[in-house]
């Protein structure tokens, strides 16, 4: 029932939007009735155009999170473990994180030109920073009795790291993981609309710039259910892998 | 000095110093100055842009689009979202298409909206505020069908309007959603400026970085970003000095 | 106990020829309670409720009269809050009714004031304590010129002159609680109902509270409906002790509080009328128990 509330609306605005584009005949550049975009997607299923773009973007936005969240996990678990360290990094963070990755696109393209190395670069410094932020944050919430048993348990610090500190910690990693999956996909689409010839934000541009609307909206639609489905995905794995809860604080054996 | 004041010092003394090992790669790598300017070069194309160059007027043009197209956002997000959330007609009916909207990336849409706007300086900040309405829509609508049950009843027990319950209960209540909210708004519209600039050509910081780029002046390109991240860290550490003063009652 | 005059609403007169049974004489309370005036101002009718499938009060009948101190008092489920939430209007009874002067109850009334008992959860946390009391102020319509005299006035009344520009997190709790208390009063209420107000406080800030909201309502012979389960706390405060038994809530037994006023923490507490009604109300309240 709730399911029906909620799509009544939508519902009704494709249809108002279908019928005003067919009965006032309009023509426009900027503009297509809802039938010509699932038309136009459906087209681009067919010739290999989603496929295609589709594989471009999520290789640059996948590459560039492994490589930026894994720095940031790692360096969130070096700072996490040795506070002094995270004291003197803090002016150095506070000062880097806030240049918005945009910005950094033109020297991107100034090193590294256009195609998949600039997209991949900036995707990584992206999504390197919630990692860092959210994974620091989590280390150092660990319930302090853990750190007491892993002291007592005299482990080394290896065994700390792998048998207290990461199992403490990974429900929040992947939050901050999910997270920062939300922005590659963002950044990556984002770099592909201002510069980057490749990928879904490209075809968009190149939609738009050629004065076919229907195809645009296509795409924008397509951003938006892999963005969906991507973070629904993640969401059922943590769910499976962490419970409803979210995951409890647990120690391996 | 106390410690903490001493820890400060070093983490400053910290990024001081990968200042200079910059300076350092920048002279000694063999790295052309083309690809890689030391922040010497960078600091003078600062200075010499300031100093009777575009660099004043560029940047404020930024700025303002930035602030307009946010706090239009900022404005048009809690109107909005204090009538969804305030009535569970409206979250039943409208809160779930929000909620489809929410992943699609906000830089999808600009090429949309600029198609149907145009190009002209002002009409970016129209596509900044439809950018940036979405976190402070939501943390409003999540902040006023929050309330405490409680403070629900008190207002019928006092019996207040409706309108009166939003204002002096369910959007203070909201405040901390709210303000968060808005501190992801500026963000985004900091980013959707910059975009928007090079999209679009027009006056302004993303504009200049991106020729900067083509004509490999590449001083004038640090320079460009390292005032655009600035510009994110000023406008951050204001909002959140705003911020701690409207939540200080949470203390203590 | 002896037979009292029946209320408005009594099943009793609906069959004249029948003797009334001792459970039902139970059932009736009289409105006349002996140090007061006489006309019932609350009164339920035959009220029952259920939250889904649980029945939560059974065939309830009760008034309260003018300027009278009624507490409620009984184990969890008996129902006393919902009873007190009828009467604030924010729950309406499912069969039966709660009329307030004569009229069906059919939201919060502005003469009635409730007092919740989760402090912290019912008074602005972004407003101080002069900002908490000016709401009930700002909700009647008072110009904004005579608040400001009027809100200091009804904190100095509770002891918080000083503390009128803190925030509820900067405040104890039973300071928390003495703000509640001067919201109530700024709506200078005929009704004031009050559930469990001093349940979470400490032994000493209860002592000191109660006596506070004798003092306050003494002069203004204001109507309170009282919810506790500190059964001592009900024979010290109020003029009539209403014992209600769970699952479903029913009233069970109505006491009659004859003690002098006003009350002293040591002097009544020791009174030997008080020590007899305290056996009899923990008797009572075992027996339902089992």
């Amino acid at each position: 029932m709730k399911l029906l509330k909620g799509a009544l609306l939508p519902v009704v605005l494709l249809i108002l939007w279908e019928v005003g584009m067919r009965t006032h005949n309009v023509q426009s550049d900027s503009l297509a009735a809802p039938s010509q975009i699932v038309v136009a997607f459906w087209n681009a299923i067919l010739d290999g155009t989603i496929a295609r773009r589709t594989g471009e973007t999520l290789r640059a936005a996948l590459i560039g999170l492994a490589l930026g969240s894994g720095c940031g996990l790692i360096l969130s678990i070096v700072i996490g473990l040795v506070p002094p360290v995270a004291r003197l990094m803090q002016f150095s963070i506070e000062v880097l994180r806030p240049v918005p990755a945009v910005a950094l696109i033109p020297i991107a393209i100034l090193t590294l030109g256009f195609g998949y190395g600039m997209e991949i670069s900036l995707v990584a410094f992206a999504t390197f920073w919630p990692v860092l932020i959210y994974g620091h944050a989590a280390i150092t919430n660990i319930d302090a009795q853990l750190i007491d048993l892993s002291r007592v348990l005299r482990l080394s610090t290896t065994a700390r790291i792998t048998k207290i500190i990461l199992p403490a910690t990974l429900p929040r990693f992947f939050v901050a993981f999910r997270l920062a999956m939300a922005v590659s996909l963002i950044v990556a689409v984002t770099v592909e609309i201002a510069a980057n010839p490749l990928g879904i934000g490209n075809e968009l541009m190149t939609a738009a710039q050629s004065l076919h609307p229907d195809l645009m909206f296509a795409m924008v639609l397509w951003i938006g259910l892999i963005g969906w489905a991507l973070n629904a995905g993640l969401l059922f794995a943590q769910r499976r892998l962490f419970g409803p809860a979210g995951g409890a604080l647990t120690v391996q054996p | 000095m106390t410690a903490r004041a001493l820890w400060m010092a070093g983490s400053v003394a910290v990024t001081a110093l990968i200042i200079f090992v910059w300076q350092l790669v920048a002279n000694y790598s063999g790295i052309a100055p083309v690809f890689l300017p030391g922040p010497d070069r960078a600091w003078n194309a600062l200075v010499a842009g300031f100093s009777g160059g575009d660099l004043p007027r560029l940047t404020y043009a930024t700025v303002e689009r930035m602030i307009y197209g946010w706090a239009l956002a900022s404005v048009a997000g809690i109107v909005l979202g204090a009538i969804i959330g305030s009535s569970q007609l409206a979250r039943d009916y409208v809160a779930p298409m929000l909620e489809m909207v929410r992943p699609v990336p906000v830089s999808a849409f600009m090429p949309v909206v600029i198609a149907f706007i145009g190009l002209t300086g002002k009409m970016i900040m129209i596509v900044i505020a439809i950018g940036a309405v979405w976190p402070v829509l939501l943390a409003t609508v999540h902040g006023v069908s929050s309330v405490e049950p409680r403070l629900v009843e008190v207002s019928k027990s006092l019996r207040l309007s409706r309108l009166e319950t939003i204002w002096k209960i369910a959007l203070p209540n909201s405040q901390p959603d709210i303000l968060a909210g808005m501190r992801i708004g500026l963000t985004v519209a900091l980013i959707l400026t910059v975009i928007g600039e090079m999209l679009t050509s027009e006056n302004g910081l993303g504009y200049h970085i991106l020729m900067a780029a083509r004509a490999f002046r590449s001083a004038d390109l640090f320079a460009g970003v390292i005032l655009l991240g600035l510009i994110g860290l000023t406008s951050n550490v204001i909002l959140q000095e705003i911020e701690r003063y409207m939540l200080r009652w949470k203390r203590r | 106990m002896g037979v009292r005059h029946m209320g408005r609403g009594s099943t009793i007169f609906a069959d004249p020829g029948k003797l009334p049974d001792r459970e039902t004489l139970m059932n009736q309370v009289s409105p006349l309670p002996r140090t007061r005036t006489r006309s019932p101002l609350i009164a339920f009718q035959g009220v029952n409720h259920a939250f889904g499938s649980r029945p939560v009060l059974q065939d309830i009948n009760l008034t309260i009269g003018q300027s009278e101190f009624v507490c409620l008092v009984g184990p969890s489920g008996c129902g006393k809050t919902t009873l007190l939430r009828m009467v604030g209007g924010l729950l309406a009874p499912q069969s039966g009714e709660v009329t307030f002067g004569g009229a069906p109850v059919r939201g919060p009334a502005k003469e009635i004031s409730f007092m919740f008992q989760d402090y912290s959860k019912a008074l602005l946390p972004w407003r101080t304590a002069a900002g908490n009391v000016s709401l009930a102020l700002e909700a009647v319509g008072m110009p904004v010129r005579e608040r400001g005299p009027r809100i200091l006035e009804l904190l100095t009344k509770v002891g918080l002159g000083a503390h009128a520009d803190h925030y509820p997190a900067q405040l104890s709790g039973g300071m928390q609680q003495r703000v509640q208390i001067a919201r109530c009063l700024a709506q200078e209420p005929s009704v004031l109902l009050m559930d469990e107000p001093f349940g979470a406080l400490d032994a000493m800030t209860r002592q000191a509270l109660q006596d506070e909201i004798l003092r306050l309502i003494a002069v203004s012979r204001t109507t309170v409906i009282f919810v506790t389960h500190d059964l001592e706390e009900a024979i010290y405060l109020g003029d009539r002790v209403v014992a209600l038994y769970p699952n479903p809530g029913r009233v069970a037994q109505v006491f009659d509080v004859d003690l002098p006023s006003p009350r002293n923490q040591l002097t009544t507490r020791e009174h030997p009328e008080f020590l007899r009604l305290r056996r009899a109300l923990f008797d009572f309240i075992r027996e339902g128990e089992t």
